[in-house]
């Protein structure tokens, strides 16, 4: 039997997956929760077999839960996604997660999915995969993102070049490369971007 | 594909500013500064001649030091005009409030003028200079310098008859010169200047333009595939319900085919979302390394220089098939991955350490890729032994 946690904020979706999965015979959903703190707690608390994971959950995502969960429990993980945005196939790999696949897939694949995953497989959804190489490429080197990462909450050209380790001027520079690059006017808006397009 | 690439264009590039604003482009500055610089190098060969004249022995006392000292009070005033000009609006006042002293200097440096140096010309020239320079509405500009030139050439003849006269004519006559053509010369530098502003605020116009149709087209298309789907779903679903009672199998089979449909109206969905992404190989196959980098396997990838010059509607979907082969059976630790052009063509590789498993589930995706490839004219090699499994695709293609 292969004990699965369902998170999903959505509780529709939830509840029809979580009944869809106990139909198969050798899948108990041991529990149900509605964001990313409270699967971290149930998960700790229950060590499933697989965890299933919504990505777009608020707060917690489901990546972040993945990534903060395979360093305590044993569990395998799955993240399911409307919409998978760009660089997030990548951060979810790097984080552990061992399944990933779109939510307009049906219980029955979700359910081979699973059963691959808690057998030590991995699946990578081809539509998942399809966008991930499709993706925009990052124009900004790994040091101006490092400026945009360290100046994301606002933080000074001071401030910045103090974490980093730089001289002022250089930040300055960084900054106004990342702003030609990007065609933008400011540095706040530079870091909106590499957000959204999963960069940093 | 046009779409697709006006599109792409705009989200390339996105509005830093915001929809509403008509912001200039940066470069448009630089522009502006040389505009300036026209203008205040015109009035500064204006305030040269002008001192000039008075430099020569007939001029007496330290007049042209005085000239000299006005015009440079006078220059900075009119430098602040011009700084208020760059902000104007079309239907906004001649010249806002909080620049009004700086004409006020302007005038009273121009009062000045005849009594230092008893040439009227002087003190109409400084005096008209800064209002013609004002944000006059469109035409009246025209007729303004039409008649400050006039003035001017009317009071250069009275002064000639005047007071001038104890001047060295060339000096005189230069100064004349410059006193009668600035204005026009400023105007002219200005207009210039306003071409300009209209075009960039005709470009970022079009541009909205061409987003707002995409936009418009997108949402009729979401909306013709979103509301065909619904349609039929709810008609099978619609029939289902009636069927349940009678003939639950074929009620059944009602059900079945809702979910193709679905199937269909998410998969039309996704396509019409990725008519927009374009990419292009050498992105793509750096992406591939990317990810599988990120998913613990030591991957390499190498391009051809002129990658762009490969086909990539073929190979394009072949580096995601493959890719998503070595991805989603894991178990590997290296991968090689190279793109290059040889005598006989393009060559994709694909290289990895996988061994077991090699059979399950990807057949259908290399049947896919070997029937892409074929169309094109190409060939598809698969290599597997005990150590390594290799996907081989080879299609024409020109060594330049």
């Amino acid at each position: 039997m292969i004990r699965v946690l369902l998170a999903d904020d959505e509780a529709m979706i939830r509840s029809a997956l979580a009944a869809l999965l106990r139909l198969e015979d050798d899948i108990d959903v041991v529990a149900e929760c509605a964001d990313g703190t409270e699967a971290i707690a149930r998960a700790v608390e229950l060590e499933p077999d697989v965890c299933v994971l919504d990505l777009e959950m608020p707060g917690v995502d489901g990546v972040d839960v993945a990534a903060q969960l395979s360093r305590r429990i044993a569990s395998r993980f799955v993240v399911v996604t409307r919409h998978a945005r760009p660089g997030v196939l990548r951060r979810a790999l790097a984080s552990g997660v061992a399944g990933f696949l779109p939510k307009s897939r049906g219980a029955d694949e979700v359910a081979q999915v699973v059963r691959k995953v808690a057998a030590g497989g991995r699946y990578v959804d081809p539509e998942i995969a399809a966008d991930a190489l499709t993706d925009e490429r990052c124009p900004l080197t790994p040091r101006e993102l490092d400026v945009l990462r360290v100046g994301r909450r606002g933080e000074t050209t001071g401030q910045i070049a103090r974490t980093l380790s730089l001289a002022p001027g250089t930040v300055r520079n960084h900054v106004s490369v990342v702003l030609g690059k990007l065609g933008v006017g400011t540095r706040q808006q530079a870091v909106l971007i590499a957000e959204e397009k999963g960069w940093i | 594909m046009c779409h697709a690439h006006t599109l792409g264009c705009v989200h390339s590039k996105p509005h830093p500013r915001g929809r509403g604003s008509f912001e200039l482009a940066r470069g448009i500055w630089a522009t502006w500064w040389y505009t300036v610089s026209a203008v205040v190098l015109f009035e500064v060969f204006l305030i040269t001649a002008w001192a000039g004249a008075w430099a020569t022995p007939a001029g007496g006392t330290d007049v042209d030091l005085i000239v000299l000292g006005l015009g440079i009070v006078w220059l900075i005033a009119t430098f602040w005009i011009l700084v208020a000009y760059r902000r104007r609006e079309e239907q906004g006042p001649l010249l806002p409030r909080r620049y009004l002293p700086a004409l006020a200097v302007c005038v009273v440096v121009a009062a000045a003028m005849p009594f230092t140096t008893g040439s009227w010309l002087a003190g109409v020239a400084f005096l008209l200079q800064p209002l013609v320079i004002l944000n006059w509405q469109r035409g009246v500009r025209l007729r303004v310098v039409v008649a400050a030139t006039a003035a001017l050439i009317a009071v250069a003849f009275i002064d000639r008859a005047h007071a001038a006269t104890s001047l060295h004519p060339a000096a005189w006559a230069v100064g004349v010169a410059f006193s009668i053509i600035l204005p026009l010369a400023s105007v002219t530098s200005l207009w210039w200047w306003d071409v300009l502003v209209a075009f960039d605020r005709a470009r970022a116009v079009e541009s909205r333009l061409a987003a707002t149709q995409e936009r418009l087209l997108v949402a009729t298309d979401v909306h013709d595939l979103q509301g065909h789907h619904l349609q039929v779903i709810a008609l099978q679903l619609e029939l289902a319900e009636k069927l349940m009672g009678r003939d639950p199998d074929a009620a059944l089979e009602q059900i079945r085919a809702a979910r193709v449909s679905v199937g269909e109206a998410t998969q039309g969905t996704r396509d019409l979302a990725m008519r927009f992404r374009t990419v292009s190989l050498a992105d793509e196959l750096a992406n591939a390394r990317d990810l599988l980098q990120a998913a613990g396997i030591a991957a390499t990838a190498e391009a051809a220089v002129d990658i762009d010059a490969a086909p990539a509607d073929v190979l394009g979907p072949v580096i995601r098939e493959t890719t998503t082969n070595v991805l989603r059976h894991g178990g590997g630790r290296r991968a090689r991955l190279a793109l290059e052009l040889g005598a006989s063509g393009w060559r994709y590789e694909i290289v990895n350490d996988r061994t077991g498993g090699a059979t399950d589930g990807d057949g259908s995706g290399l049947e896919g890729i070997g029937r892409r490839v074929a169309e094109a004219g190409g060939t598809l090699d698969v290599r597997r032994d005990a150590h390594e499994f290799a996907v081989v695709v080879s299609v024409p293609g020109e060594q330049k």
